[in-house]
């Protein structure tokens, strides 16, 4: 009923579909401060995009969805502009690195195997940790109120490394050196160029795990970056003739609906909340790229889907549930 | 002595890239033929599709910023609708 022609692929596809994947993945990107290419790409694919043209769409739309989020989010107060723009010189170096690794290996002929694996282990890893420091941060914060001068608290104990140039970040609270803010960037570019994806999902918690941001500042800085290489990805995919551009207008529509409901929930849940939905999120993530790893791509491309359309439902509920509260706290004043 | 130390050692940091870079080579972007049949297209449809056969560097352009103006229309747009139905947003304090 609502098929429409898309040129540049040279198929029909529903409009409807594509409106509803932007709007998921819409609501993820605003509240995880990711461009959720992990989501749409596969997404895309199994509803029949060519894989090359659902890369590209994706990340034409990405480009415009994260303006949408990144100007909320700055009202908002939760985008360090100055960390954002640092993050981009360390970024762009490590994809390059990344990607000259993948081209050795692709050579040595073990790219494949190594990249998955690198990818399995990075997405377990990472969800595992932050759910144990989800798990951990009550008892932290009991150590922290029964001994205040041992230098326990809620946030895990990060290495101080004081090379200077040593840089303030006002947004963030923060004072840290020029150097390990490079190379926090530099590793997150070389695992995106390394991995081949947006590299948001392990680019948020190192925000908050190796450079100290609090949650919110992570999501919305992360996303400034995203819009950066959004807008690389889109026009190099478009000199390849790669992107679909109605496509990805009818998706960039649902995704800008979809980012103003996953920023505003960013105002009503804490941020161990996020975390914890974030790291639940990965391990999914982990599960859908492992069941690849078997053959199962139709079974993995399912299994994100619906764990995103999942994630979605979930935090619009809580979204729901913190403007209830807000009402019932103004109507009690 | 210790800031000509701290100098070197940024210098010799700020080369690892640089080095590591020099390293690989850039591959040259693959090129690709594909056309699209102009043929029973019309209005927008036909405006990209000639872009795309004509000149990829300009369709690359044409779409990088319409996807620019469109996230930036509909977030202002958005914006407007939000504060008319009271679900305006403003700096909010930061809780773990």
């Amino acid at each position: 009923m609502f098929d429409i022609y898309l040129p540049i692929a040279g198929m029909q596809f529903n409009a409807l579909i594509l409106v509803a994947i932007g709007f998921s993945v819409g609501v993820l990107g605003g509240f995880f401060g990711v461009g959720g290419a992990w989501v749409v790409t596969p997404a895309l694919n199994a509803f029949g995009f060519p894989m090359a043209y659902a890369i590209g769409t994706d990340l034409a739309h990405i480009f415009g969805k994260s303006i949408v989020a990144t100007a909320k989010h700055r009202k908002m107060g939760n985008v360090d502009m100055k960390l954002g723009l640092i993050s981009i010189v360390g970024s762009v170096v490590g994809v390059e690195i990344g990607a000259q690794n993948v081209m050795w290996l692709s050579r040595l002929g073990l790219a494949g195997p190594i990249v998955r694996y690198t990818y399995m282990a990075l997405l377990f890893g990472l969800g595992i940790y932050m759910l144990y420091d989800y798990a951990t941060k009550d008892k932290r914060t009991k150590q922290a109120t029964a001994n205040p001068g041992a230098g326990v608290g809620v946030m895990p104990a990060r290495k101080t490394f004081n090379l200077p140039p040593m840089i303030h970040f006002p947004a963030s609270g923060i004072t840290i050196s020029f150097w390990t803010v490079t190379f926090v960037f530099l590793f997150t570019g070389w695992l995106s160029g390394f991995l081949g994806v947006g590299g948001g999902f392990f680019r948020m918690p190192a925000l908050i795990y190796l450079i100290g941001c609090p949650t919110a500042i992570a999501v919305g800085t992360d996303l400034f970056s995203v819009l950066f290489s959004g807008a690389y990805g889109c026009f190099t995919y478009g000199v390849k003739g790669r992107v679909e551009i109605i496509a990805a207008i009818l998706m960039l529509v649902g995704a800008s609906i979809g980012a103003q409901i996953g920023v505003t929930a960013v105002k009503y849940i804490r941020g161990y909340g996020i975390r914890l939905l974030f790291a639940i999120m990965v391990i999914l993530a982990g599960i859908s790229v492992s069941l690849k790893q078997f053959n199962l791509s139709v079974a993995s491309q399912w299994m994100v889907m619906c764990a995103a359309l999942g994630m979605c439902v979930v935090i619009m509920y809580q979204m729901w549930q913190g403007v209830k509260k807000e009402r019932a706290e103004k109507a009690g004043h | 002595m210790k800031k000509i130390w701290v100098i070197i050692f940024n210098c010799c940091l700020l080369g690892l890239p640089v080095l590591a870079w020099a390293g690989g080579g850039l591959d040259v972007p693959e090129e690709l033929g594909n056309k699209v049949n102009l043929a029973n297209l019309s209005g927008i449809n036909l405006f990209f599709a000639r872009y795309y056969n004509d000149n990829l560097w300009a369709y690359a352009a044409i779409v990088t910023v319409l996807m620019g103006v469109v996230g930036f229309a509909i977030a202002l747009v958005t914006d407007v609708i939000l504060k008319m139905v009271g679900m305006e947003v403003s700096k909010i304090e930061h809780h773990e």
